[in-house]
């Protein structure tokens, strides 16, 4: 190879180890280099350069919700692969299928969301410890969020953040869970109950929060208390029932 | 618990490269390790790349739940493991903005590109400040001559090719080439003399 040919490889190796080539020339690079030790030189020098870039930018410490999230998926995974379980058949699901759900398929249980905000859904949720008590009513002032307390436990606020077509729920005063627990998200579709598989935790200072991914179409979401790894249907009470 | 505590203590004397079979084989104690090492570089340098910090979570958390279900599939030879997930968290990042990208109006390769392609909703006061000190240059790129940092900064944190850069910037697509290849060298050469 002459030098004029290497030059052309050569001038596009800064552009391949910044990520700045177009694909196909960035494949075409990476065949040359296999066959070019000239190339394969210059890209171990400047490797480390283009390595050094993340290891310059201003550190931000990640929300411990964050790590909790993480954990708890991978926690569930863990847990999945160790059982090896065969899913339940539809028979035993329907038996083990709680009653709340029927009665979300009859009307909304929840509540109804802070009317004028609109970039944030703000709702509010209500909750009695592990077990929904009645007599829920709107607590909503118009200052865009309102806590509702019911039974003996003190109230839990939810926020629901919308973010395109994904959203956030935040809570806030969740008690911590018993061992071998953790919170499930569910969302409601056409009166269908269907799991996100967000599998969440509260941190010490009672705040959780979870991501749900593909909002579109979403009527409701509930949050209910699920053994290590998640469940395959609701097994319990809903925690919080926000309807959107 | 206690047997958690000291399987925890085990992975916390292992060299990222021990971990990642662990993690291969869904040792949850191994990859919260792994995340503790490395969660705070990969959050920030997708906070950099995104420009918010919900953004900045989703991208971190699909980072490592992929290392985690791929079976962590590291290869020694292309570097270290921090390097690797640095990696794999970049190139998220620049998914997730040019998804947004896509999704947003049509853009002007203005001069505040970056910034301007990000959903208005998520321009908090954080990201106002963010914006003051987007041109700050940190790290390794803080010495380079200010028109080399900035080709290298769309590059690998905008994730913008170099006849993007080029039209960008209204300078031939060699110059971008060349700037870059001079930044890159300077940022090589003073990492080579701290070793020395």
């Amino acid at each position: 190879m002459t030098d004029v040919d290497h030059e052309r490889w050569s001038e596009d190796l800064a552009a391949y180890l910044l990520g700045a080539l177009e694909p196909e020339r960035a494949e075409a690079i990476a065949r040359h280099a296999d066959g070019c030790e000239r190339c394969r030189a210059e890209l171990r020098w400047l490797t480390p350069a283009a390595q050094a870039l993340p290891e310059g930018v201003r550190r931000m410490e990640p929300p411990p919700e964050l790590r909790a999230r993480l954990m708890a998926e991978v926690e569930a995974d863990a847990a999945r692969s160790a059982s090896q379980a065969e899913p339940p058949r539809a028979s035993e699901l329907d038996r083990r299928r709680p009653s709340w759900l029927a009665r979300l398929g009859a009307g909304p249980m929840g509540l109804r969301p802070v009317a004028g905000v609109a970039a944030a859904i703000l709702v509010v949720a209500a909750i009695a410890g592990f077990a929904l008590g009645g007599g829920l009513g709107s607590g909503a002032d118009g200052g865009g969020e309102s806590t509702i307390a019911a039974g003996r436990a003190p109230g839990v606020t939810a926020t629901m953040v919308n973010e395109g077509d994904s959203g956030t729920l935040r809570l806030a005063n969740v008690h911590q869970l018993p061992d071998g627990k953790v919170l499930e998200a569910w969302v409601q579709r056409d009166g269908e109950v269907e799991p996100v598989r967000a599998l969440f935790v509260p941190d010490r200072d009672g705040r959780a929060s979870t991501r749900l991914p593909g909002m579109d179409g979403v009527e409701a979401v509930m949050v209910t208390a699920e053994p290590k790894g998640g469940s395959e249907q609701p097994t319990g009470e809903p925690l919080i029932t926000i309807s959107l | 618990m206690e047997a958690m505590t000291v399987k925890r203590q085990k992975a916390e004397r292992l060299a990222d490269e021990e971990l990642m079979p662990l993690i291969g084989q869904k040792d949850p104690e191994a990859f919260a390790v792994f995340y503790d090492r490395h969660g705070g570089a990969a959050y920030s340098l997708a906070y950099r790349v995104v420009g918010d910090r919900a953004g900045a979570e989703d991208v971190t958390q699909e980072a490592f739940i992929s290392v985690w279900r791929s079976g962590a599939r590291f290869d020694r030879a292309r570097g270290s493991v921090r390097s690797w997930m640095l990696s794999i968290v970049r190139n998220r990042a620049i998914d997730a903005l040019r998804t947004r990208a896509a999704k947003a109006p049509k853009l002007t390769f203005d001069d505040d590109a970056i910034l301007e392609r990000r959903p208005a909703a998520e321009r908090t006061e954080e990201e106002a400040m963010r914006r003051e000190t987007a041109s700050e240059v940190r790290g390794a790129l803080g010495g380079l001559p200010g028109e080399q940092a900035r080709v290298i900064e769309l590059a690998y944190f905008g994730g913008f090719s170099q006849s993007e850069i080029s039209r960008m910037l209204g300078v031939p697509l060699g110059t971008v080439k060349g700037r870059m290849r001079l930044g890159l060298e300077k940022i090589r050469g003073e990492l080579a003399e701290g070793l020395a």
